[in-house]
């Protein structure tokens, strides 16, 4: 489709950049056959899911209640803040990463095409996310009897060329202070959290208690009470939601205005932020003294502080192996819950396994396979069994400050526990980075960023098994082992979890 | 009598088709040696069977009469590889890589460290030894993994394209380099795909084509047997007959 529009349009034109930023867009989808395929059919079951619930609310009438515009404009500014980080990395692949710039900077286009082509380029990738995630529910509903909520896709659109208005000025700007490195290093760290936020935030609501979710019910409360969203220039996005062909106009009007003046405004920016690209970007530090503290006296030594340098000086690999962490965190969300908790000491000591399992086979991945020089290795004199060792005992070292952390505060409770807890971490540990170890193969270590890009599926479908087996071993023994620790959160650990309860029994 | 530093015998190494078609080479101790060949001649397989990056399909490899299909560590704790890419860790100064690569090649720390010092020095890297490798250039790169490569002080060293990229001044630095390892009785074997430099910097050529041997000789060998004027002459004829 997009190949015959640009057939039509002449070669070179802002459209015709466009449609090929559009097509590159769309090409960054998953290119392997198995993850396509779950793809679809996951797009399929929530399609079918947003099928089921527009038939539900069929003949239900859906208002613009000022209710429903508050939880519009609060979603909406989720919704941007997540699509502006979207839009900064998206703006710092196409500075730094895509290496298309210089192709189409030296071609007889005027810079202005290419930069607006460039931005549409981005929020259209912003968009094509959510849009996935969005609209599949919300068009049915629309079809089935609700007209009004066409509004929702020009919402998310306004939203999409907003944001990346915005992630593109952010990240120029962080280039034009800190210099290429800090726009992307902070870039991706931005990512990496805001990623984390939703997950953490949304499991917070799942495994809060009453007080955590009163909590946002009376913030929610008090937003609608002050009138947020449901009037003036705040109300935008709820009425445009719902099919207000003014607010639809306004919004989308507002957001080209701003993608016009994006372009015009930072275009000496955006020129300046490409040349710098092409920059060195080394860090050139004065050197001084002696290089003696570089050299180990052991292979271990040399990969342990080889893997420590490569991951300290990679921020947003760091922040990858700290959202693993984030993930898990649930568990121990339902471990430490107020008034219903689980046994503490077992849920932590499963919790411990799983989390110190899942780092480690993280960081042997990093070690083994995001290896950027595997030839290196093959022509030392070193045999693979031994080389491998080093690499995974180098993971497990790293890894071994948060394999402790849970076991000592297991030893509060049950000594036996806490010894019996940590020795099988670190057995999980060692199977889970035998595994990378046995079956990882070398890719560069820039894919671990689309998280374990060179990894496989299966072997991380494993690994968790594994993590899940040892885990519950290490917890069913100590509730076994030791009846003591079979009590829950001390009430002198709870802490009250909502701000707002005061005020609210006031 | 000393052993020659590189003997390959009826190397075989098939991919989808032979690539390496019963190679016989053999290289003397203390020679620098350039391996002279057409695109997908077989050159840089050959050299990385040599190293043990590739597995031959049959034939013997020997380095220094070691044995390096049956005795793979030590053949290799005596030998260097320089790619034509260098293989580097672009977040790792050039001090801390060499760092990483003398543990790999299990240097004792009061060698390995005044041995990078003197390789940094000479290489003219000393000043950005505190430097990530990320913003160097192409020759930069190439310097630190020659260093990388030199540091266990191999005794044969085979370097794959090594000008590649590399601007006059930088090549000629290389081509400096590899002259005065030589000197100091290593013995060097490069591929390269410009005459010249086998002209002037090779003690011996070999032309190999189609996975096979072709000639090989000194450049007065090549040329003076069928009167070529130069040594393109020689390549051309040689390679070019069917």
């Amino acid at each position: 489709m997009i190949g015959v529009l640009m057939r039509v349009l002449p070669p070179g034109s802002f459209g015709w950049l466009t449609l090929h930023e559009l097509r590159l867009a769309m090409a960054s989808r998953s290119k392997k056959r198995f993850g396509q395929i779950v793809g679809w059919v996951m797009l399929l079951a929530w399609i079918a899911g947003g099928i089921f619930i527009a038939t539900l609310l069929q003949d239900v009438p859906i208002t613009p209640t000022p209710m429903l515009l508050t939880g519009v404009a609060a979603v909406s500014i989720a919704l941007f803040s997540f699509m502006t980080t979207q839009g900064m990395l998206g703006s710092q692949r196409t500075l730094y990463e895509a290496g298309d710039l210089d192709l189409l900077f030296s071609a007889p286009i005027p810079p202005r095409s290419i930069m607006r082509a460039k931005l549409v380029g981005i929020a259209a990738m912003v968009m094509l996310s959510f849009t996935i995630l969005l609209l599949p529910l919300a068009l049915p509903v629309a079809i089935l009897g609700h007209p009004q909520l066409f509004g929702i896709p020009a919402l998310l659109l306004a939203l999409a060329l907003t944001a990346a208005c915005f992630g593109l000025a952010l990240t120029l700007l962080l280039a034009r202070i800190a210099g290429p490195r800090a726009a992307r290093t902070v870039g991706q760290i931005v990512a990496a959290l805001s990623g984390g936020a939703i997950f953490l935030l949304s499991q917070l609501w799942n495994t809060g208690d009453r007080n955590t979710r009163g909590g946002v019910a009376l913030l929610f409360q008090e937003m609608m009470d002050s009138g947020f969203g449901a009037h003036g220039i705040g109300s935008l996005p709820g009425k445009a939601a719902f099919g207000d062909p003014w607010a639809v106009t306004a919004l989308l009007a507002g957001s080209i205005l701003l993608f016009l003046f994006t372009t015009a405004a930072m275009q000496s920016w955006f020129l300046s932020g490409y040349r710098a690209g092409g920059m060195k970007l080394g860090r050139t530090k004065r050197a001084r003294g002696t290089i003696d503290r570089n050299f180990s006296a052991t292979l271990f030594g040399a990969i342990y502080a080889k893997e420590w340098r490569l991951m300290a000086r990679d921020p947003a690999l760091a922040f990858q192996i700290v959202l693993r962490i984030v993930y898990l965190a649930p568990i121990l969300f339902l471990a430490l819950r107020p008034g219903k908790s689980l046994p503490l000491a077992p849920s932590l000591a499963f919790t411990s396994v799983l989390i110190a399992g899942q780092v480690v086979s993280s960081l042997v991945w990093l070690a083994v396979s995001a290896e950027d020089t595997p030839d290196l290795l093959k022509v030392a004199p070193v045999a693979k069994h031994e080389l491998d060792r080093a690499k995974l005992s180098a993971a497990m070292a790293m890894a071994a400050p948060l394999a402790l952390l849970m076991p000592i505060g297991i030893g509060f409770a049950t000594i036996p526990g806490a010894i019996a807890t940590l020795a099988i971490t670190v057995a999980a540990g060692w199977m889970t980075g035998l595994i990378e170890v046995t079956f990882a193969k070398p890719a560069p270590r820039s894919t671990f960023r689309s998280r374990r890009g060179g990894g496989s599926f299966i072997r991380g479908i494993i690994q968790f098994a594994i993590t899940i087996v040892m885990g519950g071993i290490a917890a069913l023994l100590i509730f076994f082992l030791d009846p003591a620790s079979r009590t829950g959160l001390p009430d002198s650990w709870r802490v009250d979890s909502n701000p707002y309860a005061s005020i609210q029994r006031h | 009598m000393t052993a020659p530093a590189l003997r390959l015998t009826q190397l075989h190494k098939s991919f989808d088709k032979p690539v390496i078609a019963g190679l016989d080479l053999t290289v003397a101790a203390g020679q620098l040696y350039a391996l002279l060949g057409p695109n997908g001649a077989g050159k840089t397989t050959t050299l990385r069977m040599a190293v043990g990056l590739t597995e031959p399909d049959s034939g013997g490899i020997e380095i220094y009469g070691i044995d390096a299909i049956r005795k793979p560590l030590a053949a290799k704790a005596i030998t260097a590889w320089l790619p034509d890419e260098p293989m580097l860790y672009d977040k790792l100064t050039p001090s801390e890589y060499l760092g990483f690569v003398a543990g790999l090649w299990k240097i004792p720390r009061s060698v390995a460290a005044p041995e990078a010092e003197r390789l940094l020095r000479w290489l003219e890297l000393w000043d950005v030894r505190g430097t990530r490798c990320e913003g160097f250039s192409r020759g930069m790169k190439q310097k630190v993994a020659l260093a990388g490569a030199m540091i266990h002080d191999p005794r044969l060293l085979i370097l794959d394209e090594p000008l590649t990229g590399l601007d006059a001044a930088m090549a000629r630095s290389v081509k400096d380099a590899l002259r005065a390892a030589v000197d100091q009785g290593k013995t060097v074997i490069v591929t390269t795909h410009i005459l010249e430099v086998a002209e002037r910097l090779a003690d011996r050529i070999g032309i190999i084509a189609g996975g096979k041997l072709l000639a090989e000789g000194t450049l007065d060998e090549l040329r003076g047997g069928a009167g070529d004027a130069t040594l393109e002459d020689t390549f051309i004829r040689l390679t070019s007959q069917p």
